[in-house]
């Protein structure tokens, strides 16, 4: 008997289906993959199964029986817990105050509302040395990294006695290193016959990590089959419904003359001595470990975060960037790894977002010329092919994909010469992603030296021209984009 | 932050003190040193009774330490505390409330240290009363309202802010002449908190409900008499109703000379300030000192006003 | 379709502020013959406009994500030292008034390099510029208020111009400056952009400190106007005028659909705001509510407003 079988699933949001029949069976032990874009109703499937909003129809049987409604709690205590994409914490409290929030008279079987934090914590203890993981219950949740953030909230799970733990995206902010970690304990849940249902955009964890796999498209329940039945131009057929011949489009741009190059720079306790350079039409990819120091290094250029020593050059010129505003102006432009935090304005609309770093151009003394705005932002959205309802849409209401996309277009307006891409397909569905690369190589084409910071290995080899790897803050290795593979760039990586 | 800087400056001025006392003065007599805590120095009048109990001082040849209790009664109690503490030789109080600052006059009598009130009362009693009866003045204005209108006519009444004593004693003087005169009524009464803006607006208000049926209007004191005024000129109405107000500053002395103010009923600063530091270093010699000395009221109108402007 | 509905919810919250200040006005139009008369709204339109002044100024710093609340004693200093230089026969009329706006700019200055320089948030630094403020508008009057002012002066606050009181036509003008700024100029897209997302903006390439110098000098500049015509109102300059018009200010801005979060907010909402805080305590006067209860009712309303608004929004 299947753990959870879930069957005609339906639920519609003012006349639109975002879920339309449909259906998963998970086994006791199993990790289940839910693979869709953005917005093929993923989200409201887990939502539905972990009592946060009701379905229309459709059963849902959990142990043989039927999952009653009654709200989150009530889903959590039978057995369901979900490790949220953004973890749900409070800094101030510690780990084990964290594990058991909410619990602690049930946990401490106290009858009265004392707090008891021995029990608390020793209970704690020994959840996460259970788990293998070397996390203090003492500790202040502020104090860790998001990776272990994550091993907090799966802790919690486990004293949940989950029978299915959800995991969305638990990959997306957290290093190679952790998520060997994540796999591992993934893989002792299953051998206790814990369920796993993951959700993932990243393909080569997909294979690695699941036996089972769901695909939706659209709201539409498209099929389940067995991961080893499956490759990735097979799974992206199920994902987007047609085929997309090579993820990476080919690129035949010329490499002209240097645009930015950078000598020596240095910044205490993040990088030392970081020397390159960068040629008009081409990419430069940079590779590393979380923490090698990549987006340090980005940051300081852009002249967000000071440099202790190093000079810049564009086009030749010694400059010195000690701000956004004088990077914009020397023809630097930057795409944060961090979208929500320095992407863009949430209260902003396609079109404010995307003239916001030159609106200089569309001064008339100190007004702004609505006219040339629009007409810009018009263009721009065709080109970029941002999918909205129209330019005074505000971004927040966009998938991840179309608000990277108002966020390239942003810096693109602003006329960069040189401009650096941190994680430019982070939370980014399959679709948008090839539809980034390719205006990646446009930009390329026009004659804009680009440089990539990426954590996804094939990403790094499919896109860039030459790549440089970090390790540590330090600079490991150059290579040319044909003696570059995965094995010789993590070997520098780790270094 | 406020409090912090103040409590600071208080203490510098202790500090300051202390030294004063330990010298003597020419006559080689020990230099008397009184401690003063006012109600707020932000208010006109309390400024006057501060400057009046400065020049006194001075001619008497007492060192007057003066603290401002910015309408708080515990910091009252506090600076009371602090004075005793130094070793003053005799506390002027100008009380924030009636019961408040109560405990501040007991602290001074348990130590002995005569202590005088100023301006307004305490519920204990302390060692000499100097001041005018706030009920009074309300008479006082009322009864001028009363004979003008000829004993009949429409009124309103502009309080302080609602439970301080002033606003209760002059409610209540104002009450017991509109009892005893059934010819008067009163239209309606708000509070126009002592200001003058807000006083304005209240009349404002007023003149579009009311309009040419009200004959007067009597406003607690001289900021909201003087805000009355400024709203009835600019309707056009300031010949037709009658303005009385209480305390005489200068700005309301002016309007009644211009004519603007019909009258306000003078309460004598320089008396009380004065008088109250006779008393202090009266009691301080040990002398005896009567338990309350009243300063009247005088009514100030366009015929007798040249007599209170400096 | 889905798209349809929700966009006419965000319709109705950013309209529900004035259909509920419609529905107050009726209901109180009905109430009291004496509220729908031109004199009444014109004595409105005049109580009003020292708070909605202040209210303008205060939303601009509130869209950039901080805070003000040194205007109740801008307004106090303000006023002081525009009142020293107008007395008759002295200076023209435009001494004064350049002196005290000068005086607002200046302090709003001082709050913005204090709190761009030192990261100290606004609230705190503004708290202490309220103090401030405060002292200084007592050094400068010595504690008293600065009376006899010249007739021209006086017109600021009490005259009429085509049958208009001189307020209102300031209310008006600076009203439809506020709005171009917010709306059609750059340094408006920036208040946004500021208060919305400050790292975001900042790495946009805004120069956010400069917009934060900019919108706490225009606040001072717009409580100088306050203060000048408050003083010009009761022709006096008052040392202690203007406590907690600070307050008054913020809810009106708050009331107008203005985030304290910062990032959203309309000149027009503030403006709505100011005129519900002035037409409720205009009609508990005119009804002869006692002021116990006129400060009750005034907080419900407040809420009650803020509610509607919030439930329109959540669509």
């Amino acid at each position: 008997m299947p753990i959870l079988q879930v069957t005609n699933l339906t639920k519609s949001y003012s006349g639109i289906k975002a879920l339309d029949n449909v259906q998963l069976t998970l086994q006791r032990g199993e990790v289940h993959a839910l693979m869709g874009e953005n917005g093929a109703g993923k989200s409201t499937f887990m939502k539905i199964l972990i009592g946060l909003i009701d379905a229309d129809s459709g059963e849902i049987f959990f142990e043989g029986n039927e999952l009653k409604r009654g709200g989150v709690n009530n889903v959590q205590r039978k057995g369901i817990s979900m490790i949220h994409q953004e973890i749900l914490i409070i800094p101030e409290l510690t780990v084990a105050q964290n594990i058991f929030l909410g619990r602690e008279k049930e946990i401490t079987s106290s009858k009265t509302g004392w707090l008891n934090d021995d029990r608390i914590n020793s209970k704690a203890k020994e959840l996460l040395e259970q788990m293998g993981v070397d996390i203090s219950p003492y500790i202040k949740m502020k104090y860790l990294s998001v990776a272990q953030m994550q091993m907090v909230e799966i802790a919690k799970a486990i004293s949940n006695d989950a029978k299915v733990i959800i995991m969305d995206e638990p990959t997306s902010a957290i290093s190679d290193k952790e998520v060997s970690t994540l796999f591992r304990i993934i893989r002792d849940l299953k051998v206790k016959g814990v369920a796993i249902i993951y959700i993932s955009h990243k393909m080569d964890e997909i294979f690695k990590i699941s036996d089972t796999i769901t695909v939706l498209r659209d709201g539409k329940y498209i099929g389940t089959k067995s991961a080893a039945e499956l490759d990735n131009g097979s799974l992206i057929k199920m994902m987007v419904g047609r085929e997309i011949e090579s993820m990476f489009p080919e690129s035949n741009t010329q490499k002209g003359k240097r645009v930015l190059s950078v000598k020596n720079l240095n910044k205490k306790g993040k990088f030392t001595d970081i020397n390159f350079e960068v040629h008009t039409g081409e990419i430069l990819g940079i590779a590393g470990l979380m923490g090698a120091g990549r987006t340090e290094v980005a940051r300081a250029i852009y002249g967000l975060d000071k440099l202790d020593s190093g000079e810049i050059y564009i086009n030749g010129e010694h400059v010195k960037v000690k701000s956004a505003d004088e990077a914009v102006k020397k023809g630097i432009g930057y795409v944060s790894e961090d979208r929500k935090g320095l992407g863009f304005i949430p209260q902003m609309s396609v079109l404010k977002n995307m003239t916001l770093a030159s609106l200089s151009n569309h001064r008339q003394g100190i007004f702004i010329n609505p006219k040339s705005e629009n007409t810009v932002t018009e263009a721009m959205v065709e080109n970029l092919k941002v999918k909205s309802s129209g330019v005074n849409q505000k971004v927040t209401h966009l998938s991840g994909g179309n608000q990277q996309k108002v966020v390239i277009g942003k810096v693109l307006l602003s006329s960069p010469k040189v401009i650096i891409l941190d994680e430019p397909t982070r939370g980014v569905d399959v679709g948008a992603k090839f539809e980034i690369y390719k205006l990646i190589h446009d930009l390329a084409a026009k004659g804009i030296a680009v440089i990539m910071i990426s954590s996804e290995l094939p990403e790094i080899l499919g896109m860039s021209d030459r790549i440089l790897v970090l390790s540590k803050g330090k600079q490991t290795a150059m290579l040319s984009k044909e003696e570059a593979t995965q094995e010789l760039i993590m070997k520098y990586a780790v270094e | 932050m406020k409090n912090i800087c103040l409590s600071g400056l208080l203490f510098l001025s202790i500090l300051m003190t202390g030294c004063n006392q330990s010298k003597t003065d020419d006559s080689g007599g020990k230099k008397l040193v009184i401690g003063a805590t006012m109600l707020s120095m932000q208010n006109e009048f309390v400024v006057n009774v501060a400057d009046a109990m400065e020049a006194k001082a001075k001619e008497l040849g007492a060192e007057l330490v003066l603290v401002d209790a910015e309408r708080s009664a515990l910091k009252q109690v506090e600076q009371v505390e602090s004075f005793i503490a130094q070793g003053v030789d005799a506390i002027i109080l100008n009380p924030c409330e009636v019961e408040a600052s109560s405990p501040a006059v007991k602290l001074a009598l348990d130590a002995k240290i005569p202590i005088i009130n100023v301006n307004s009362e305490t519920s204990t009693a302390p060692t000499a009363f100097v001041g005018s009866d706030d009920e009074e003045s309300a008479r006082i204005a009322m009864k001028y309202i009363s004979e003008k209108l000829g004993g009949k006519g429409n009124i309103l009444m502009m309080h302080g802010f609602m439970g301080q004593a002033a606003q209760i004693k002059r409610d209540k003087g104002a009450k017991e002449i509109l009892k005893a005169t059934p010819g008067l009524k009163l239209l309606a009464e708000q509070s126009g908190e002592w200001d003058r803006a807000k006083a304005m607006s209240l009349t404002e208000n007023w003149i579009q409900s009311y309009g040419s049926k009200v004959n007067a209007i009597f406003a607690q004191n001289d900021e909201m008499g003087m805000g009355a005024v400024k709203a009835l000129e600019a309707a056009g109405l300031k010949g037709k109703i009658l303005v009385v107000s209480v305390d005489a500053i200068p700005d309301a002395l002016q309007a009644v000379k211009k004519g603007a103010l019909d009258a306000t009923v003078f309460q004598d600063a320089k008396q009380q300030g004065g008088q109250a530091i006779e008393a202090a270093v009266k009691a301080a010699k040990g002398e005896k000192v009567e338990a309350s000395l009243l300063i009247p009221f005088k009514l100030v109108t366009k015929e007798n006003v040249g007599e209170f402007l400096k | 379709m889905r798209s349809n509905i929700q966009a006419q919810f965000r319709n109705f919250g950013q309209y529900g502020i004035f259909v509920a200040f419609v529905i107050i006005c009726l209901v109180l139009a009905f109430s009291t013959p004496r509220f729908f008369t031109i004199s009444n709204l014109m004595t409105i339109g005049n109580q009003v406009s020292i708070n909605a002044l202040l209210a303008f100024g205060v939303t601009f710093v509130i869209i950039t994500g901080g805070i003000d609340l040194s205007l109740g004693s801008m307004v106090a200093v303000t006023g002081v030292v525009a009142a020293t230089f107008a007395h008759p026969d002295t200076y023209p009329v435009v001494v004064p008034i350049f002196i005290g706006l000068a005086a607002g700019s200046a302090i709003g200055a001082f709050n913005g390099l204090v709190i761009t320089k030192s990261k100290v948030p606004p609230f705190i630094v503004t708290l202490g510029t309220m103090t401030i403020g405060r002292g200084l508008a007592l050094i400068f009057s010595k504690g008293r208020p600065v009376s006899n002012l010249s007739d021209s002066f006086n017109f600021i606050g009490g005259g009429n111009l085509f049958g208009i009181p001189f307020p209102i036509i300031i209310l008006i003008i600076a009203f439809i400056v506020c709005s171009i700024i917010l709306n059609k100029t750059i340094l408006g897209r920036y208040m946004y952009a500021v208060g919305g997302n400050e790292p975001a903006a900042r790495a946009s390439g805004i120069r956010v400190n400069n917009v934060k110098m900019w919108v706490y000098t225009i606040c001072g500049l717009l409580s100088a106007m306050g203060g000048i015509l408050l003083t010009s109102r009761i022709t006096t300059g008052q040392p202690n005028a203007g406590a907690g018009f600070e307050l008054d200010a913020i809810a009106a801005a708050i009331i107008g659909g203005t985030s304290t979060s910062g990032g959203t907010g309309t000149m027009t909402g503030t403006l709505i705001g100011a005129l519900l805080i002035g037409v409720i305590s205009n009609s508990l006067d005119l009804l002869n509510v006692t002021s116990y209860y006129q400060q009750v009712v005034m907080g419900a309303i407040i809420i009650g407003a803020v509610v509607l608004d919030s439930m329109g929004k959540e669509g």
